[in-house]
């Protein structure tokens, strides 16, 4: 037992010598805690705001209070205004709202038609467009958009349903049916449904969701549904998702690649190294060739390992695709040798990079749609290189954008790769490495 | 040739070399002796080009020495005192990688690689693994990784840290056969046997100052001393006590004395003096001063302290 112990306090005073790399160890976790539970848990608490594009065209009462629940709901953030080529704020309509669903500036539109509603209806006409890059927001926004209605506008439900009764059985047995059912549900429901019977509703009900759901939702609310990109993506789940699994293993990658530079100082052989004719120079553009080829060559290969095991198309659009890769590539290497810039030793490496690596990636959108995250977290999302890499995948994957569509994530990856690596030579002129 | 002239680096607060100038003839086999910390590898680091120093500089062959001077990099080879390799490949490919820095052809280097392994007895080794290797080979590896392109002045940081005494002797045999063939070797130890075994010239470091220089003998010269005695207690030793103290300083240990000879007089004197006083030969011990004495004699410490 003695000599267990003995081992036993040998392994703590090990791990109790680097200090950082210590602080690390229980800073990773509780960060990562932290940004998850920030991330995840403001999913469907009122915390997001989901943009959704909307048009009211219709003047019916229904419809207007449809606009003004959604409006004031917690759920929604309405775009119903951009801004033109002058500068001018100036209303949605259908063709641009379209457009900038294609274009990727947000994912879903609500179109209230001008016939919306009329005194015949029976039920309410609604036009949804949609991309579903992100086929969990898509659903997310499909299904708080029916319950939303549901619950904030039930006398739709039972306009509707007394509409359609008095159709199908005629205007006399109709009335009859409507008042018999009335008659029922009040003798072993207790409900009074006079207040149905007159058209005078309560608004606050939710009866309607909860004897309804949504084969009765599709009966009373008709959705003309109109998927406006990625109609033709052989496999919508894969191509989705394959840029920011694609970047976040990258990033581990590259890190561990870049801090080889540390184990070559720990081994003495950066010393070897810079007795031969081998400058500092030299030998920090060898490491970011190598690192940014190392890169490229990993992305093409998963790209193509998706390409021919989950149909993912990188042919149609290759080169708007390589531009991506390489930018995304360079992006990630200046990342890589930042960290090696700042840390002393390889186990501070690994303990930083994972904590990097993991928040940019749960933050910057490669697991999880930025659009469901809580305002706050987007702020920080846009300053990670994951978040560009993954549009830029998406743009270039998804919707098959060009090169004019494009050229905004290259700029702001390039832009990060040059900053960082400004900074990053300049510790490593000053730092321990050399 | 290289001129070292008041050279100083400091780590903080910690003064690694403080004011050393040195001279080092080309084809000698130059030694710096020193404990632990004394500022050896400080000096190999600034004569490899590694560091920069604080003040003073390095000439070789009247050309400066620097961070910045390529040109003189080709003519240095430094075999680092930490095994400088990759572990995870095998001997042929780290040679190649190193060898390559120097922008040799690769035809060319491939028959080095070969002559070098051959000649470090590691040609049989050379597809293995490094880190299959003992801590011998890894050295002479760590050695001939420094040669291969055909340096004037070869640096060997404590070449033979962690080694075992046949592959120590293996590797001063290899250095010796270097310097014959006229590489410039300068050697850092910490082992005053090494030194005296190998180095025409040594400089004695402690704290970043050069406390000594010279040839084994010059060095040993500065020691109010030439050779010792020891001569068991006994009897007969005691009745002679007084004779003996005429030949220099004796100092009395538990068992023996130790007479620390002085002054002009011939050996013979002193066995003569012994013979008559029937005191045999197997009682006596004599002994030539070490450059470890020296160094104690002039830090109070020994180097290993």
């Amino acid at each position: 037992m003695k000599t267990i112990l003995k081992l036993f306090k040998k392994d703590y005073t090990l791990f109790f010598k680097d200090k950082v790399a210590l602080g690390l160890t229980f800073l990773v976790p509780i960060v990562l805690i932290y940004i998850f539970g920030k991330v995840f848990g403001g999913v469907g608490n009122g915390d997001e705001r989901l943009q959704l594009g909307f048009i009211n065209k219709s003047f019916a009462p229904v419809a207007k209070k449809l606009e003004r629940v959604l409006d004031t709901t917690k759920t929604f953030s309405l775009i119903k205004t951009y801004k033109d080529d002058k500068g001018d704020i100036v209303l949605y309509d259908t063709n641009m709202i379209k457009n900038h669903i294609r274009s990727g500036k947000f994912s879903s539109a609500l179109i209230i038609p001008e016939d919306a509603y009329t005194d015949t209806s029976k039920s309410l006409k609604l036009k949804f467009f949609y991309d579903p890059k992100n086929q969990f927001e898509t659903q997310l926004i499909d299904g708080m958009l029916q319950q939303t209605i549901m619950q904030q506008v039930p006398e739709l439900f039972q306009k509707s349903m007394m509409r359609r009764a008095e159709t199908d059985l005629g205007k006399e047995a109709g009335s009859m049916f409507n008042s018999e059912i009335a008659r029922t549900v009040n003798k072993f429901y207790k409900v009074d449904t006079s207040l149905i019977l007159n058209n005078n509703l309560n608004t606050q009900s939710d009866t309607a969701v909860n004897i309804g759901g949504n084969n009765m939702f599709n009966n009373i609310i008709d959705i003309e549904k109109e998927q406006l990109v990625g109609k033709d993506v052989a496999n919508p789940m894969a191509t989705r998702s394959v840029g920011g699994w694609a970047m976040m293993f990258l990033l581990f990658t590259i890190t561990g690649s870049a801090t080889s530079l540390l184990e070559e100082k720990k081994s003495g052989v950066m010393i070897r190294i810079l007795s031969a004719p081998v400058t500092s120079t030299h030998i920090l553009w060898s490491k970011y060739l190598f690192n940014m080829s190392l890169g490229m060559i990993q992305l093409s290969v998963m790209f193509l390992f998706g390409y021919l095991i989950f149909n993912i198309d990188i042919f149609s659009n290759l080169f708007n695709l390589i531009l991506i890769v390489i930018a995304a590539s360079t992006a990630c290497t200046a990342f890589g040798m930042l960290l090696a810039s700042l840390v002393n030793t390889p186990r501070q490496a690994n303990g930083w990079g994972t904590l990097l690596i993991l928040m940019m990636s749960a933050v910057g959108g490669a697991w999880f749609p930025v659009s469901l995250m809580p305002e706050s977290i987007q702020f920080f999302s846009k300053l990670t290189l994951v978040y560009w890499s993954v549009e830029g995948f998406l743009a270039v994957l998804w919707r098959g954008a060009g090169f004019s569509d494009i050229w905004q994530y290259l700029v702001v990856l390039f832009g990060i790769a040059i900053v960082i690596n400004l900074f990053s030579i300049y510790k490593f002129k000053r730092g321990n490495v050399f | 040739m290289i001129q070292i002239n008041n050279l100083t680096k400091k780590y903080k607060n910690i003064t690694a070399l403080d004011n050393v100038s040195l001279e080092i003839k080309s084809g000698e086999f130059f030694g710096l002796l020193g404990p632990n910390g004394a500022g050896k590898s400080t000096m190999m680091n600034l004569l490899a080009g590694y560091i920069e120093s604080d003040s003073g500089s390095i000439k070789y062959n009247d050309e400066l020495v620097s961070r910045d001077t390529m040109n003189i990099r080709k003519k240095f080879g430094l075999a680092p005192q930490p095994l400088a390799l990759y572990d995870d490949i095998s001997a042929e490919t780290n040679l190649k990688i190193f060898g390559s820095l120097y922008l040799i052809n690769n035809n060319e280097l491939k028959s080095i690689i070969e002559e070098k392994l051959n000649s470090a007895g590691l040609y049989d080794r050379r597809k293995d693994l490094v880190k299959t290797f003992s801590g011998g080979m890894k050295r002479r590896l760590n050695l001939i990784a420094a040669l291969l392109h055909s340096p004037e002045v070869l640096l060997c940081d404590e070449p033979t840290v962690g080694v075992d005494p046949q592959s120590r002797n293996a590797i001063f045999d290899y250095l010796q056969k270097i310097n014959e063939e006229g590489i410039t070797v300068i050697y850092t130890t910490h082992y005053m046997e090494e030194a005296e075994r190998l180095c025409k010239k040594i400089a004695i470091i402690d704290f970043g100052k050069i406390i000594a220089q010279g040839t084994k003998d010059e060095l040993l010269n500065l020691l109010p001393y030439k050779e010792e005695i020891f001569a068991g207690k006994n009897e007969k030793i005691k009745t002679i006590y007084n004779s003996l103290a005429n030949f220099g300083e004796i100092i009395e240990h538990d068992e023996k004395y130790e007479i620390k000879l002085q002054g002009n007089f011939k050996l013979s004197d002193i066995f003569k003096l012994f013979e008559d006083s029937g005191i045999e030969y197997s009682n006596i011990d004599f002994h030539k001063p070490t450059l470890e004495e020296l160094f104690l004699n002039l830090t109070g410490r020994r180097l290993r302290d």
